[in-house]
């Protein structure tokens, strides 16, 4: 290969032998080689091949490396031991060797006392871990089960929770501990498998999420080009050194800080990809000096905010080793008082996407997409066009009416509306009712969401949404749930989960208290098709007599007319309400009305009811109310 | 109609003429008091039985729509033509529509087409309106709605042939051209967007076929206020944005317009109306046929062609907006700004004489939207008149109650911030810049002043809104109590408007908003940005403590007695008051009882006074 003259200029004065590499798509290639090295070898590739297996790898490792490995690194070479140390320089990387062999081999003795009580303090570690492990066990389960007893005093209670967090703690470091003791004894291999990124994502995500709440922190997730879906890869292994990054990041982070997650996965070549993850955090960060030892075990900072901190100081070892043992790098980048940046790249093989089956029967559907930020929305649009549907993005509650409008006029009528959880300026639980009612009960609504869809299924399905596509975006997931609403998603699937069907109140026993009889007659008939057992009373005055001659509990819900004769519902509810019986303050009560004055909701309240339904009673909002309070145990 | 549909309706008319402030039959300050709480007490007994009756009469048939008799449902038609006659100024523009989104619901359970597409069109109608009187405050609320019942109604289009009823056609041709409404922000996007959406219609409107399926549709005159919905996007060329085909588009449409009044005008002998002459001549100037002072010109002698007692709409718009119009083309160029000063002024000096002469029944939902054009271009010299002097002496022209309200505020905030200086000065630290105690004792009477100011200007947004106060004849349904918060933008951003009434905006903004911001309005409200939060914390308490204990004015709650009112403050410091706003109040109580006992009537004598 060719060189500038100053290379050679430069490093020929360096008195050492010296190779100047640079990658060339992934192979490390000599720029140049001076004078000092060429007894050695000719160039980066015969020094390789005149290298030992194990020294060989370990200088391929070092030099593959993104950052320049500080670790000292010995060559054998023909009878000669030369140190090889790397360095960064003008856009080269070079290797520098020295010869050493009579400073090694005068201290070979003393190494290899070192290795054998390395070795030994590993085993020691690991057998001490079992041997621990097995107790603290008992110590957890023992420690749940009395903290489940309720009749606990409370000064136990709260020695029974410090127990609680502490064993769970040494209970972590133990399994540090044995982790970084097997990895060092060569016992941990990666098994490689079909995995989903997108279950594994969700995996990580349920784990880093609550940590992230717990510590009043701003999670933000960000993927990058998703090209493929499925790899091959040891998913436990890989779990773990996402988990080891955020988790650090979490616990390095004062509250109210920022922990941001980036995850791609770009095709490298055919059949190839490279994952990238990267954990950015507002935390304590970490020093210049600090940072080159970071990854070495039971290495910590010596500052009073880290020390304040709990950790074993093998977490960033474990996943450098589990990173590397994947074939895969990790770097750093911090700066004290601002954060942290840790980004891993692994390549794996690809697998085959599973999503072509439900793309065929999409092909050529159009889709409105809600999103108030652009980048989600374009994302979201790639993906759909990926499975050729055709989508349209709407920033807001008006471009989606217009998108509607125009596409009605246009003859070019949309299949489905997916909708971020949240929109700048517009306010979903009033939207999307409106949209429901336009676009007919048979016309998609689908949430885009990285919470829970059984912590807000209730409230969206109130507003008309039919189901849930989980964030972050995949193509299978998206191809998956708007393929449950074509014709033949609907056959296979059978009646899709919602309305009225879904709810099962059987066990349930409510009072509805209606005085006009169509009205009670139609809402029993509609009511009673959930299961729930049901008494009636036709105004205020035997409402309460009917609640007062009941046995305590019998009913979970009292469903409320307002404007009733003898008595209305609001005294029957005051008068239940001044009962001396424990349920009486607990029987959820719930208005049924459907004009009211801004006063008459608050009377509603002020008389003890706890929601109000709008008439003409719509069953789903009905059942979705139920469901919240009904999911609510006796005491 | 039903009978109690016919008393509301009545009992509403009633309700604007006692709100009339009848300065002749008061005869003095004294007599205009008693007038005041005379009236004042029957408007909130036909209140109170509207409200009665509504509950009793109207609710249950909504609340269960879907059975309701065809006889009910004509009763219910009837009733919502009667309270949404007059356009903008209709008689209970929420309960309209209210009952025409019930009637929708009834359409859909018992699918009747052609009702429902005549329903559709209404709703979108109603909340067409109420998206125009929320607009003002510059913040967006119906018109998704609106956009999705017209764009409902006209979708019917598709089954043309299958409805054969002409006034159904009707309804479906209107709403489609309604879509254009919902496009009237001052900004390119939407104006593209309303360009569209007239174009579409007026492909269907000049396409002989469907002339030809119902010939007895007045095609002609959908076509003309077509043009006329078109030409109005004249405010975007006016906020400067520029584009060919929106440019032609405009002119075309104005020229349409200039056309069609004229050969109407020939055939009737009535004289072409302002509005849209000066949407031809302003279109000549954004299109450079004409140069700025040919249009200034125009516009002056429009205005000096006037009927000062006109109060139709053409009356209005020649009275208040062609100033508003004037204000905002001078403020495009310094040489006529200057030039011109006298003309503006003596023009501002007319528009509130005319505001202030104008009856109860005539300060309208038009009036009172060209009225906050006129404030909101208002320019303010520095030797002219000042918007501070302007804005409160229209609100008094207004509005005599209102006045009333912030003169009992305006004094009590000045007794609280009076005390505050004596006794604990460093409760008023930050206040117009005051760095520490000695600062605030230093500037006690500028201080005073300030509180003072505050108390009558921090209700100014109401005047966007005259219907909520003044016509709404029950107690308030939702959507009023949502639009009765939005007062704070538009105070806001007028008193931001002028130099001598800047400072105020955030008393205008915030004065709603809870101490810890757990609860009131606006939520973005920042309090920690506020040089001058301890006044607007004195105002909110004595905000609270007037309005709540306001027996007459009080529609929506049972008003408080002074004790109760003082002991809900206490329960309040420290979460909806700021304890020291609060603490100075309840220490004052006693003088602030006894100035009440007298303050109410001499405020009204005052506002009499300024009145004649």
């Amino acid at each position: 290969m060719e060189h500038p003259r100053e290379i050679e200029g430069f490093w020929e004065g360096a008195g050492l032998p010296a190779l100047v590499l640079t990658d060339q798509d992934g192979v490390w290639d000599t720029v140049y080689c001076n004078t000092a090295a060429r007894p050695l070898c000719r160039d980066y590739a015969h020094l390789l091949a005149q290298l030992q297996p194990e020294e060989a790898a370990a200088l391929e490792r070092a030099v593959g490396a993104s950052v320049a490995d500080p670790t000292l690194l010995f060559c054998h070479v023909e009878r000669e031991v030369y140190s090889a140390v790397l360095m960064d320089w003008s856009g080269y990387r070079v290797c520098l060797l020295q010869k050493v062999s009579e400073y090694y081999q005068n201290n070979q003795r003393a190494l290899d006392e070192a290795i054998m009580a390395n070795k030994a303090k590993t085993s020691f570690l690991s057998e001490m871990s079992h041997d621990i492990r097995t107790p603290m066990g008992a110590i957890i389960g023992m420690t749940e089960i009395a903290l489940a007893q309720g009749d606990a005093p409370p000064r136990v209670k709260e020695c029974l929770n410090k127990i609680k967090v502490a064993s769970g703690h040494m209970m972590s470091l133990l399994n540090e501990v044995l982790d970084m003791s097997r990895i060092e004894s060569g016992r941990v291999s990666i098994q490689a498998e079909e995995i989903n990124i997108a279950d594994l994502l969700h995996e990580i995500l349920i784990v880093a999420l609550p940590q992230a709440d717990a510590g009043q922190l701003h999670f933000h997730l960000e993927t990058g080009s998703l090209d493929k879906e499925r790899i091959w890869a040891d998913g436990v292994r890989l779990k773990q050194v996402c988990l080891n990054l955020l988790s650090n990041a979490i616990k390095y982070t004062p509250a109210g800080g920022q922990v941001e997650f980036y995850f791609d996965m770009v095709t490298e070549s055919a059949g190839r990809v490279r994952m990238t993850v990267r954990v950015t955090d507002t935390g304590i960060g970490m020093s210049r000096e600090f940072l080159t030892k970071v990854f070495q075990p039971f290495e910590r900072e010596e500052k009073s905010t880290v020390n304040k901190i709990q950790g074993t100081g093998l977490g960033m070892t474990i996943t450098k080793n589990l990173v590397e043992l994947m074939g895969g790098s990790i770097r750093v980048t911090s700066e004290p008082g601002k954060g942290s940046c840790f980004t891993v790249e692994i390549p794996f093989p690809a697998a085959d996407d599973a999503w072509d089956d439900h793309a065929n029967q999409l092909s050529g559907k159009r889709v409105l997409l809600l999103s108030g930020s652009e980048k989600a929305a374009a994302n979201a649009c790639r993906m759909l066009s990926d499975l050729h549907v055709e989508a349209d993005w709407a920033k807001d509650a008006q471009d989606v009416v217009d998108h509607i409008n125009d596409a009605l006029f246009a003859d070019q009528e949309y299949f489905a509306l997916l909708t971020a959880e949240q929109v700048p300026g517009v306010d979903l639980m009033a939207f999307l009712p409106e949209v429901r009612q336009r676009m007919g009960q048979d016309f998609p609504i689908l949430l885009l969401s990285e919470n829970d869809w059984s912590q807000t299924e209730y409230m969206f399905t109130r507003a008309g949404v039919d189901g849930f596509i989980p964030l972050p975006l995949f193509r299978s997931r998206l191809a998956e749930g708007l393929y449950a609403y074509t014709p033949e998603g609907r056959v296979q699937q059978g009646p899709l989960p919602l309305g009225s069907q879904r709810r099962d109140f059987s066990r349930r026993h409510i009072l509805l208290v209606e005085d006009n009889e169509l009205n009670r007659e139609i809402a029993l008939e509609l009511l009673s098709q959930s299961g729930l057992s049901i008494d009636t009373a036709e105004n205020g005055r035997e409402a309460v007599d009917r609640f007062a001659a009941s046995a305590p509990y019998s009913y979970d819900m009292i469903l409320m007319d307002i404007q009733m004769p003898i008595m209305n519902g609001l005294d029957a509810t005051r008068a239940i309400r001044a009962m001396e019986r424990t349920d009486a303050g607990q029987v959820p009560i719930i208005a049924m009305t459907a004009n009211a004055f801004v006063e008459d909701v608050q009377a509603s309240l002020d008389a003890g009811m706890v929601a109000h339904i709008s008439k003409p009673l719509d069953m789903d909002k009905v059942f979705s109310t139920m469901e919240l309070f009904l999911g609510r145990e006796h005491p | 109609m039903r009978e109690y549909q016919k008393t509301y309706v009545e009992n509403l008319k009633r309700i604007i003429t006692l709100n009339d402030p009848d300065r002749q039959k008061a005869g003095d300050g004294e007599g205009f008091f008693a007038l005041r709480r005379e009236r004042s007490r029957q408007v909130h007994d036909l209140i109170r039985e509207n409200t009665a009756m509504l509950r009793r009469e109207l609710f249950p048939v909504l609340d269960d729509i879907a059975s309701a008799s065809d006889e009910e449902i004509g009763h219910l038609s009837d009733f919502a033509a009667a309270l949404g006659a007059g356009g903008m100024d209709q008689l209970d523009l929420i309960l309209n529509y209210s009952i025409h989104n019930a009637l929708v619901v009834h359409a859909r359970k018992r699918s009747k087409r052609d009702m429902l597409i005549r329903e559709l069109y209404q709703t979108g109608l109603a909340l067409f309106y109420m998206q125009e009187i929320i607009n003002r405050s510059g913040k967006n609320r119906y018109q998704w709605k609106m956009g999705l019942m017209f764009g409902e109604a006209a979708s019917y289009i598709k089954q043309y042939d299958d409805i054969t009823d002409p006034e159904t056609r009707g309804y479906i041709h209107r709403s489609m051209g309604n879509l254009s409404l919902a496009y009237g922000g001052a900004n390119m996007e939407d104006a593209k967007r309303k360009m569209a959406a007239v174009r579409r219609s007026l492909q269907v409107l000049t396409d002989p076929m469907y002339r030809e399926k119902t010939p007895s549709l007045p095609w002609d005159r959908y076509v003309y206020v077509s043009h006329q919905e078109r030409s109005s996007a004249l405010n975007v060329l006016r906020a400067g944005y520029s584009d060919p085909q929106v440019v032609r588009e405009i002119m075309e449409s104005a020229e349409f317009v200039r056309e069609y009044q004229a050969e109407m005008c020939r055939q009737t002998g009535a004289k072409p109306m302002v509005r849209w002459r000066m949407g031809y001549e302003a279109a000549q100037y954004h299109c450079g046929i004409r140069p700025l002072s040919y249009l200034l010109h125009w516009l002056e002698q429009a205005f000096f062609e006037r009927d000062q007692e006109d109060y139709s709409e053409d009356g209005v718009y020649n009275n208040i907006t062609i100033p508003a119009l004037y204000a905002e083309y001078l403020s495009r160029s310094e040489e006529y700004r200057s030039a011109k000063k006298n003309v503006l002024l003596h023009m501002y000096r007319q528009v509130e004489r005319y505001v202030r002469s104008a009856a109860e029944s005539q300060v309208g939902e038009q009036l009172s939207k060209e009225l906050l054009v006129c404030l909101q271009s208002f320019v303010e010299y520095p030797s002219g008149i000042q918007a501070k002097d302007f804005l409160l002496r229209l609100v008094m022209g207004r509005d005599a109650d209102a006045y009333v309200h912030s003169r009992l505020i305006a004094q009590i905030a000045e007794m609280m911030t009076a005390r505050a200086i004596d006794a604990r000065p460093d409760v008023l630290v930050g206040a117009l810049g005051c760095l520490d105690a000695d600062q605030v004792k230093a500037n006690a009477p500028a201080l005073r002043r300030f509180a003072y100011d505050s108390g009558l200007l921090h209700d100014v947004g109401l005047l966007a809104f005259p219907g909520l106060t003044r016509h709404i004849g029950r107690s308030w349904l939702e959507d009023e109590e949502e639009m009765y918060r939005h007062h704070v933008y538009v105070g806001e951003a007028l008193l931001a408007q002028s130099p001598s009434t800047r400072p105020y905006a955030p008393v205008a903004l915030g004065h709603h908003r809870f101490y810890d911001g757990s609860g009131g309005y606006p939520a973005e409200y920042d309090r920690s940005a506020q040089r001058d939060q301890p006044i607007i914390d004195i105002i909110a308490v004595a905000n609270y403590f007037v309005r709540s204990t306001d027996q007459l004015s009080s529609i929506n709650y049972q008003a408080y007695t002074y004790d109760q009112a003082l002991a809900s403050i206490a329960d309040l410091s420290g979460t909806r008051f700021s304890p020291q706003a609060a603490a100075l109040l309840l220490e004052l109580a006693p003088a602030i009882r006894a100035y009440l006992d007298h303050g109410v009537q001499e405020a009204y004598a005052e506002a009499f006074r300024l009145l004649v």
